[in-house]
């Protein structure tokens, strides 16, 4: 899109700047019904979008530049199954994931919905045995402990999940302890290792391509851990100890875990919508089966609710759309995500990826370079956390941020008083936040003497979700939300959110650097990744033993 | 005597044979459902050899009648014998018993409550009689001579004035007692557990040694004899095997040691359970590890499934959990015992990979293995060369060391025992 030939984004262009200098204490003064209007509830949702600086016509004008980008076309096309990841040529089809299995979805000759169901049952059949305690370690011992490898959406989904659910873990006749590591040097199984027994420990080893060289490096370092620990043959040990969830089944293979102890996925699973694939079997470990398709119950429950209600009812649509209008229309480009819910600690780190490696492109679907900005910078910390450390920079910085409060009505319901009040705190402090941000000094009528270190602007926009309670069917719903509504904003801003060019290059740069820190050859490189390089050299010298 | 005995389990019924026996005028309250089951199908009687036949005499002689719980027959003594889960129902009788007719009645509790649970029953009754507490001593297998000649009793009362009553109850069964030992009712109470968690310890710690020695390649039976013939020590309870099972002794534990995780998180004895079942599966653990993990399509013979000989429950015993673990392998389990079948079958149903056997030679045919693991006397002497032609593979995993390792081996087995 040229944003100059869209109409609705001129008619959006005039209606900002005729708000240009409405603060958001004018805008609830102006209008007492504002919640009412400006909120969006489902039976497991509440949306509150009235601290946002916008009124009524500001989304109807949104809907307008909705439908001119026929954004009910491309929901169409997306759970369909059409290429709507068109640089690499495949769907996304992360919907049919989660879709009934007497809802079958065909895509060119497969029957998709076939095809999930039976991976589905297949995990379902290992996630039984190593609950019961019959998978068996080395000497035969049952697993007790799970050690997921993988990094990005093989990492983050998956441990987002089984951190905001570990009260819904299975009973503690077939509870397992899982455990996550992710990084590139091994830090994490460093300290996690030695904690661990190896005859009960089993590796997930979670990577779509299989070459992902974090996870293998990982998954070699667990590997000489146990052969080192057992004493048996390699073989015994990838039979026993190592499961593959991948897209590369002959990658698998070829590192040493055989056919019967790889779950599959498909190329059209994007890594950051895969958490519903085999690539959730940790929560599935977790929390079991039930809690795992639940977890898919809600998210197919947000699907049809994104597919068939109308855009000013629809949720992720709105919450899509709002950010666009914040972004494009109020210049407004860092977001931050604030739960105000400690299980939900991992989730501003899901949605960065979820968000930014989807949306933050610069091209759009015909290769042409945008003329107007994409993703904002995201990030985030549990709210009551963040109020201790960045919140400073919201409430008197110069930078407009828009925020995300998100937080559970009920909690602790069966626990002690002292916890219950701890819940009522938090919420309290979630919604004295918000209002503040959106009214500044206003939200506070006795401050109005204050010296001016003690001043509130206000007027930083922000979304309130709140959840009835935190369920594996709620959390479904709610990542559901976020992952439709960065399709929203993709198709608004015409780019692909399905592929992540951006990553790969990375990653052969370093390949080529990793022979330049054994032997610096001159060809090529600058001199700060040459003078980087020999001072990290000269370092490892002195730490070698002298020989006189 | 006219006496009630209370409850529905074993100790119930092996009281009331017993005090039938001697001439007592017994009914058995077994509760509203039990009352009509034909004593051959009722589990627990059947399980323990012995019992239905005395009952069945006792019932024929008159002295024996049953009845349910409630309205309670008229009756001086009370034996109460209900499972560690029915205190509400006990209470209920105490009640029945402090608002009826009859005065100055003896209640004898021999349930496993909590410590203090007794005297809790007695301020229930307040004046209409005495409760006193004598612990359950039941040993499975020969749970009719535990009971009629036993060696010593500890008997838990808070008032000296059921002492003569007590005394000529247990008259009849005194013949070989050492030692009637007095105590408060709840320091009896605390005895009773003190010696179930004793004796658990004490396996848990063999079983130890015998994985210890298995590693260090010691003979494990041999330190036993040297153990037990120290007087500190002493021989019984010395016996590495397996894991130990049976409801009562399992149930008894677990309640003690939820006594003292009620006052912290980690107890000995929680230790000692937990590595009880670990150490179930010590054999299937010893098939793994022969087999390097592939037993898909083995077929493993089972010598002894119940718990532990001279009785045909099976419950939380160790061959179950095996089982367990070879079902899920995809093994075949040919087993054989000679009382648990019917229980096993009752248990497992119509699971196409386990065999029930006839005989324990017919169990071995074509195995990969034989576990031993239930140690019936009819196992402790096979025909070794027609054991080891009938096996497809001569390897004996003795769960309860039973076999000498010596003529094992000379009859060309493979042969495993527990830390040996």
């Amino acid at each position: 899109m040229n944003s100059r030939n869209i109409k609705a984004w001129a008619a959006l262009q005039a209606h900002a700047e005729s708000l240009r200098d409405t603060h958001l204490k004018d805008l609830f003064q102006l209008d007492g019904n504002r919640f009412d209007e400006l909120s969006v509830s489902t039976g497991r949702f509440l949306l509150d979008f009235s601290k946002q600086r916008v009124t009524g016509k500001t989304l109807s004008q949104l809907i307008c530049l909705a439908e001119q980008q026929e954004l009910r076309l491309w929901i169409e096309k997306l759970f369909t199954g059409e290429k709507v990841n068109d640089s690499e040529q495949r769907p996304a089809l992360h919907t049919a994931l989660r879709s009934p299995h007497d809802d079958p979805l065909q895509v060119n000759t497969q029957n998709v919905t076939e095809d999930v169901h039976c991976s589905l049952a297949k995990m379902e059949r290992l996630v039984e045995q190593v609950q019961y305690g019959q998978w068996r370690g080395f000497d035969g011992s049952p697993i007790k402990s799970v050690v997921n490898i993988g990094v990005g959406g093989s990492n983050l989904g998956p441990l987002m999940v089984c951190d905001a659910l570990s009260q819904y873990a299975s009973s503690p006749l077939c509870r397992l302890d899982v455990n996550f590591v992710s990084s590139m040097d091994g830090s994490e199984l460093e300290k996690l290792l030695p904690t661990l027994e190896p005859a009960t420990t089993l590796f997930i080893i979670s990577s779509k391509t299989f070459s992902t060289i974090d996870t293998l490096a990982n998954a070699n370092t667990a590997r000489e851990w146990l052969l080192k620990a057992s004493g048996e043959p390699i073989d015994a040990i990838n039979r026993h100890h190592f499961i593959a969830v991948t897209g590369n089944p002959k990658a698998a293979l070829k590192w040493g875990v055989a056919e019967d102890n790889q779950l599959l996925f498909w190329d059209w699973v994007g890594g950051r919508y895969s958490l519903w694939s085999v690539i959730g079997l940790p929560i599935a470990l977790k929390i079991g089966m039930e809690g795992f398709r639940a977890m898919l119950k809600g998210a197919h429950a947000m699907d049809v609710h994104f597919r068939n209600t109308d855009f000013d009812k629809n949720l992720p649509v709105l919450l899509g759309l709002i950010g666009v209008w914040n972004v494009n229309f109020l210049n407004i480009h860092a977001h931050a995500i604030l739960p105000y819910d400690g299980r939900l600690a991992q989730l501003p780190s899901f949605l960065e990826q979820l968000e930014m490696e989807s949306n933050g492109k610069s091209i759009n679907r015909d290769g042409k370079r945008l003329n107007y900005r994409t993703c904002p910078v995201l990030w985030g910390e549990v709210g009551s956390n963040a109020q201790h450390a960045f919140y400073q920079l919201l409430h008197q910085g110069t930078e407009p941020v828009m925020c995300d409060f998100i937080t559970a009505a009920k909690r602790y319901e069966s626990e002690g008083e002292e916890l219950q009040k701890q819940h009522q705190l938090s919420l309290a402090n979630c919604l004295a936040q918000s209002r503040l941000l959106a009214l500044g000094d206003s939200a506070v009528a006795s401050e109005q003497d204050a010296s001016c270190y003690q001043h509130y602007d206000g007027n930083q926009p922000s979304t309130t979700i709140v959840m009835n309670e935190l369920t594996p069917e709620s959390l479904g719903g709610l990542i559901a939300l976020y992952e439709h509504k960065v399709f929203v904003q993709s198709v608004i801003w015409e780019i692909n959110p399905f592929d992540q060019w951006g990553v790969e290059q990375g990653k052969n740069v370093a390949l080529s650097l990793l022979a330049e820190l054994d032997a610096l050859s001159d060809d090529g490189l600058d001199a700060s990744t040459k003078g980087l390089i020999s001072y990290v050299q000269q370092c490892c010298k002195e730490n070698e033993p002298h020989e006189n | 005597m006219k006496i009630n005995v209370y409850g529905s389990g074993l100790s119930a019924w092996v009281a009331a044979a017993c005090l039938a026996r001697v001439g007592n005028d017994v009914v058995i309250c077994e509760g509203s459902q039990g009352k009509d089951k034909p004593l051959n199908k009722i589990a627990v009687i059947c399980d323990e050899l012995g019992l239905l036949h005395e009952l069945e005499q006792q019932i024929d002689s008159g002295r024996l009648t049953r009845s349910a719980y409630m309205p309670a027959p008229v009756a001086g003594i009370h034996w109460v014998a209900l499972e560690s889960s029915e205190q509400e129902t006990v209470v209920q009788i105490v009640r029945g018993l402090q608002e009826g007719e009859q005065s100055d009645v003896l209640i004898i509790n021999q349930c496993n409550f909590m410590v203090g649970a007794t005297a809790e029953l007695q301020s229930l009754l307040a004046d209409k009689g005495d409760v006193v507490y004598i612990p359950d001593n039941l040993q499975e297998g020969v749970a009719l001579q535990g009971f009629s000649q036993p060696v010593r009793i500890i008997l838990g009362l808070d008032r000296d004035h059921a002492l003569i009553k007590i005394r000529a109850v247990l008259r009849p069964f005194s013949t070989r007692l050492d030692a009637l030992q007095l105590m408060s009712s709840r320091e009896a109470e605390f005895t009773k557990f003190a010696i179930t968690g004793m004796l658990a310890i004490r396996l848990g710690y063999v079983n130890e040694l015998a994985n210890l020695a298995d590693r260090l390649g010691v003979d494990i039976s041999v330190v036993q004899e040297g153990m037990g013939a120290d007087p500190r020590i002493g021989p019984h309870y010395l016996s590495a095997g397996c894991g130990f099972g049976g409801q009562n002794f399992h149930s008894y534990i677990s309640r003690f040691s939820g006594i003292f995780q009620e006052e912290r998180q980690q107890s000995l004895l929680k230790r000692v359970i937990d590595e009880n079942e670990v150490q179930k599966e010590l054999l299937f653990r010893k098939l793994w590890q022969h087999f390097n993990g592939k037993l898909a399509g083995k077929v493993i013979a089972f010598w002894g499934a119940s718990f532990k000989p001279g009785t045909a429950s099976i419950d939380n015993a160790p061959s179950l959990k095996i089982i367990d673990a070879l079902i899920s392998q995809g093994a075949c389990v040919n087993v054989h015992d000679p009382e648990a079948m019917i229980n096993l079958k009752e248990h497992y149903g119509e699971e196409s990979l386990i065999t029930y056997c006839e005989t324990a030679m017919s169990a071995a045919e074509e195995a990969d293995a034989l576990l031993l693991v239930t140690e019936w006397s009819l196992y402790w002497s096979p025909d070794y060369q027609k054991l080891s032609e009938t096996m497809r593979e001569p390897l004996v995993i003795d769960g309860r060391n039973i076999f000498d390792k010596e003529m094992m081996l000379e009859n060309g087995f493979t042969y495993l025992g527990v830390g040996r």
